[in-house]
């Protein structure tokens, strides 16, 4: 009659740790790397913050121009009108700046554009949004300055993209406005994805933006579009 | 034969009380097999649990609501978007003449509804006209519960109508000037949440089924 000893199990490695401490740091694992995901913040994103306008609006070679037009593609837009000239806010040079850049950005073969849309209809004809292009060197291809009727106009850059600008004939009877030099970083879905609230935004900043919109659109399909996801879920966002 | 018996009695019994160390050894692999195959299910239940949802649509974090405004009905009332706080909304943009998009989406949203069952309570579908030259609420009253009878239709002016779609991303132009006209237009649609803010996008051919798994999504959070 042989009484077998008990069988320590031995597990390598593990065998200085306690069976209880190894589960536990087991299941605790997947809660641990959501936690390092959320601090560390391995991918950035940046916000989708509200629905972009739609509008048909007139280019500065009279062809239309609307947000179908631009689905799929990356959008930086600006706002101002014309006969801005100094100390008016003039934004067009950050435009041009923007698309003297575009040849060096990670654009991984996705669309950018630029377009500048005017919120002085009455004197901003075609030709004159054309003349102010060739003064900033616009490339038609990636640059269109747009323009339409007022009312429109008011519906799509003050309640759609939220740009505040107010005709001042009291402070200048030349007609000139009031406004908020702002920039719009809008998506291939036609969703925002970053404002600019300054004449003089950063273009380090414009150029990482557009990057990373770029790098999301790029890498966000199948299992990677779920890593994004999360990105998003635990507002992995640039500071 | 007694004296044979009792020992064989006896060995079982031993073996019974102490085994083998082989028997000890498939014993506990066979626990160690089970513990990893329990740790395993937990371990996927908490990946799914913190895993984000595979929208169909693209999914939006807006912090203001859209603008509020206010259309007649086809519930025979004016009302605004304010009026449906509390529900998921999802607006579609179209005409009754439109001669294939919009029968295909309306029957995918109908579908949608189906898919959801009671909880298709806490969702309401709004057509939004953009023809208001030939859609009057008569006409869409007629059109839409062809698809369901619990859509809305919505219409106004020319300007009202423009005021609105604008500021869902929506774009559309009248193409041709005879009576049979068509509108090119966008054909996403727009979830709305119960505080008024956009909240996703389905492209144009996201079937039923998958818009109801999204929402069920949705009002599960």
């Amino acid at each position: 009659m042989r009484i077998a000893a008990p069988v320590p199990v031995r597990l390598g490695l593990w065998s200085g740790v306690s069976k209880s401490t190894l589960w536990t740091g087991l299941v605790a694992l997947p809660f641990l790397a959501m936690l390092a995901f959320a601090t560390f913040k391995p991918i950035l994103v940046l916000p989708r913050m509200a629905l972009a306008p739609g509008f048909l609006l007139t280019d500065q070679a009279g062809a239309r121009l609307t947000n179908e037009d631009l689905r799929g593609a990356l959008v930086l837009y600006n706002f101002t009108y014309t006969n801005c000239v100094a100390p008016c806010p003039e934004t067009g040079a950050v435009m041009a700046a923007v698309q003297a850049q575009l040849p060096t950005m990670a654009t991984q073969g996705l669309p950018v554009r630029l377009v500048t849309l005017s919120f002085d209809p009455m004197r901003d004809s075609a030709d004159h949004l054309r003349s102010y292009a060739e003064r900033f060197g616009a490339d038609p291809a990636i640059w269109r300055l747009a323009t339409g009727e007022a009312m429109p106009l008011k519906y799509i850059i003050g309640g759609g993209f939220g740009v505040y600008y107010q005709p001042n004939p009291a402070a200048d009877p030349k007609g000139d406005f009031t406004f908020e030099p702002t920039f719009v970083l809008v998506d291939g879905a036609g969703i925002v994805r970053a404002k600019y609230r300054t004449a003089t935004p950063d273009l380090a900043i414009l150029r990482r933006d557009i990057e990373l919109v770029v790098k999301e659109a790029v890498e966000s399909t199948g299992a990677g579009r779920l890593v994004y996801e999360a990105a998003h879920l635990f507002v992995c966002y640039p500071k | 034969m007694n004296t044979l018996r009792a020992p064989e009695v006896m060995t079982i019994a031993h073996s019974a009380a102490t085994p083998t160390r082989p028997t000890v050894l498939l014993r506990r692999y066979l626990l160690l097999a089970l513990a990893l195959f329990a740790l395993l299910l937990l371990v996927n239940q908490a990946v799914q649990w913190a895993q984000p949802h595979p929208f169909t649509g693209t999914v939006l974090q807006a912090a203001a609501p859209l603008a509020d405004f206010q259309l007649p009905t086809t519930a025979g009332k004016p009302m605004r978007l304010s009026d449906f706080r509390g529900k998921y909304l999802l607006f579609y943009f179209g005409y009754t003449y439109c001669p294939d998009v919009c029968p295909l989406t309306l029957a995918s949203l109908a579908d949608m509804l189906k898919h959801l069952g009671p909880a298709a309570d806490q969702v309401q579908v709004i057509f939004v006209s953009l023809d208001p030259e030939r859609d009057t609420l008569k006409q869409l009253a007629t059109y839409l519960p062809h698809f369901h009878p619990n859509f809305l239709g919505m219409t106004g002016t020319s300007e009202e109508i423009l005021q609105v779609v604008t500021q869902f991303g929506i774009f559309y132009e009248k193409r041709g000037e005879t009576a049979g006209y068509t509108i090119d237009h966008t054909s996403t649609v727009v979830v709305v949440d119960p505080e008024g803010r956009p909240q996703e996008l389905f492209p144009y051919g996201a079937t039923g089924e998958q818009m109801a798994d999204d929402l069920r999504y949705l009002l599960g959070n």
